[in-house]
């Protein structure tokens, strides 16, 4: 492995995978001065992205988002529940994320990941901030019944970009969703199961035309790490260890900006760099979209 | 209620002795060293190991074998209503430690002292039998692993309702309030692990 300028250092006798674990930053710095990255991408370029719904049969709506090895399930229950006195015919969204120890070696039993809480929030209030889901939608019956719905996000394997994969797989399973039936029985809302549809007159199901959900403006996001004057785009966890500075664009589909996020770091950003990174974003929003339209539309196909 | 037909159907059209489709993946998680997900009917599962590795809390080092440790855990959406408590209660306790001891007899713990090694389950989709396919996919991750085993373990639930032996139960049947079992075997020496009598799954 000819690796050039290696009189100073001790990388000429070393094993490449060895000068990688001792000295990652100049391991990085070495590809970045020619613009690429140790797994071959260039330094705006996503993951490969794949999204695959109804991956929890058992679910209203799921779905399985995967950015490179990322991989986060999204599962939709919903319940009914009397909604609050303020916001009579409102319905209410719990979004909930997860970092059970299997994702990776740094999460342990008993300890949630310092990452879990922090993402969640960011997911709530990114979703509620978008404006993608109505409220109003999930109403029942105005004042008495609307629905309650929980998204719960696990995450299989954490390999960096944790909040992309987590909107996308979050997006994707409202896209999937299938609200059930439910009829008035005795002035109570009960769940009908699907195969009752053509018996029972009297339980006649109260909202059987409105099965999906209408969806807003959608958000997509991407996190970019900044480094020195490198932007780099959907970082792995081993380049989020090493280079700590990230900043996350959220846009919805109509290029308008839903977020900005980015939590200090050592680099401080440029505005130049800050429009980079939303630029970044204007294109990874555009495959985006393309990969859930496709998946959508594949499930449609069944 | 009629669980096997004078036909001799249980009601998902299975006979007595049927198990469920069982289908199984390696390697799912790339960032651990071990990893599978395991899925019998509706069942669904995934176990990731790591290890062997540094004991994280030194008190419980061993200095002749290898500590085990595993946890159980069920995702919110993975039965019929939202759980509210997936880990920490005290049927998934109990199971983590059905597990452990389960995979610690197959372990070959003496080859890697002072080190550990964690077993995570978690239920991705309930369906009856999650005991059987989490103790199913953690040997298939700790194979992928590499970690050294005397023997391989597989489980498998049965029970007993309207006077007939029933293998593999669901949840309906589960709940049914029979007796049922969960066996652990160990394939190559023939024995009958561990089992587990009772109201349970």
């Amino acid at each position: 492995m000819g690796l050039p300028n290696a009189s100073e250092d001790l990388s000429s006798e070393m094993e490449v995978d060895a000068f990688r674990r001792l000295f990652p930053l100049r391991y990085f710095e070495r590809h970045l001065a020619e613009s690429i990255r140790p797994d071959a991408r260039s330094l705006s370029r996503a993951r490969n992205t794949t999204i695959s719904m109804g991956a929890v049969a058992s679910a209203d709506g799921s779905a399985l988002a995967k950015i490179g090895s990322t991989t986060m399930l999204a599962a939709i229950k919903m319940e009914v529940m009397t909604p609050s006195l303020e916001s009579p015919d409102e319905g209410c969204v719990s979004i909930d994320f997860h970092m059970p120890p299997i994702c990776s070696p740094l999460v342990r039993p008993g300890r949630p990941a310092e990452a879990a809480p922090v993402v969640a929030k960011q997911l709530s209030d990114t979703i509620s901030s978008s404006g993608m889901i109505n409220l109003k939608e999930l109403s029942l019956v105005g004042g008495k019944a609307a629905w309650m719905v929980y998204l719960d996000i696990y995450c299989l394997d954490a390999d960096g970009a944790l909040f992309d994969a987590a909107l996308l797989s979050a997006v994707a399973a409202f896209s999937n969703l299938q609200i059930p039936t439910v009829s008035l029985d005795d002035g109570k809302i009960v769940m009908l199961p699907e195969e009752q549809k053509e018996e029972n007159s009297e339980k006649e199901p109260v909202n059987k035309e409105k099965r999906k959900l209408t969806l807003g403006g959608i958000p997509f996001s991407l996190t970019c790490i900044l480094h020195k004057n490198y932007i780099l785009a959907d970082p792995t966890s081993e380049e989020e260890s090493i280079m700590e500075t990230l900043v996350t664009v959220v846009l919805d589909s109509s290029n308008q900006l839903v977020s900005l996020y980015k939590p200090g770091g050592a680099v401080l950003a440029y505005t130049s760099a800050v429009q980079d990174c939303i630029a970044l974003t204007r294109q990874r929003v555009k495959e985006l979209h393309q990969i859930l339209e496709e998946a959508i539309s594949g499930m449609e196909i069944d | 209620m009629e669980f096997v037909s004078p036909e001799g159907l249980r009601l998902d059209g299975r006979r007595p002795t049927e198990m469920r489709q069982l289908r199984a993946e390696i390697g799912n998680v790339a960032k651990a060293d071990g990893s599978a997900v395991f899925e019998m009917g509706n069942t669904k599962v995934i176990a990731a190991v790591y290890g062997p590795r540094e004991v994280q809390n030194k008190s419980q080092q061993m200095s002749d074998q290898a500590l085990v440790r595993c946890e159980y855990s069920m995702a919110n959406f993975s039965t019929g209503d939202r759980m509210r408590k997936p880990k920490g209660d005290r049927r998934s306790t109990e199971i983590s430690l059905v597990i452990r001891q389960t995979m610690e007899a197959c372990i070959l713990t003496h080859l890697m002292p002072r080190s550990q090694i964690d077993i995570f389950v978690q239920v991705l989709q309930a369906d009856g039998g999650t005991r059987s396919a989490c103790i199913n996919a953690a040997t298939l991750a700790l194979q992928d692993a590499g970690i050294p085993m005397r023997d391989i373990v597989t489980s498998c639930s049965a029970g007993y309702l309207n006077s007939t032996p029933l293998l593999d139960l669901n949840y309906v049947e589960d709940s049914a309030g029979g007796p049922d079992v969960t066996v652990g075997l160990r394939l190559l020496s023939c024995g009958t692990y561990g089992y587990t009598l009772g109201p349970m799954d």
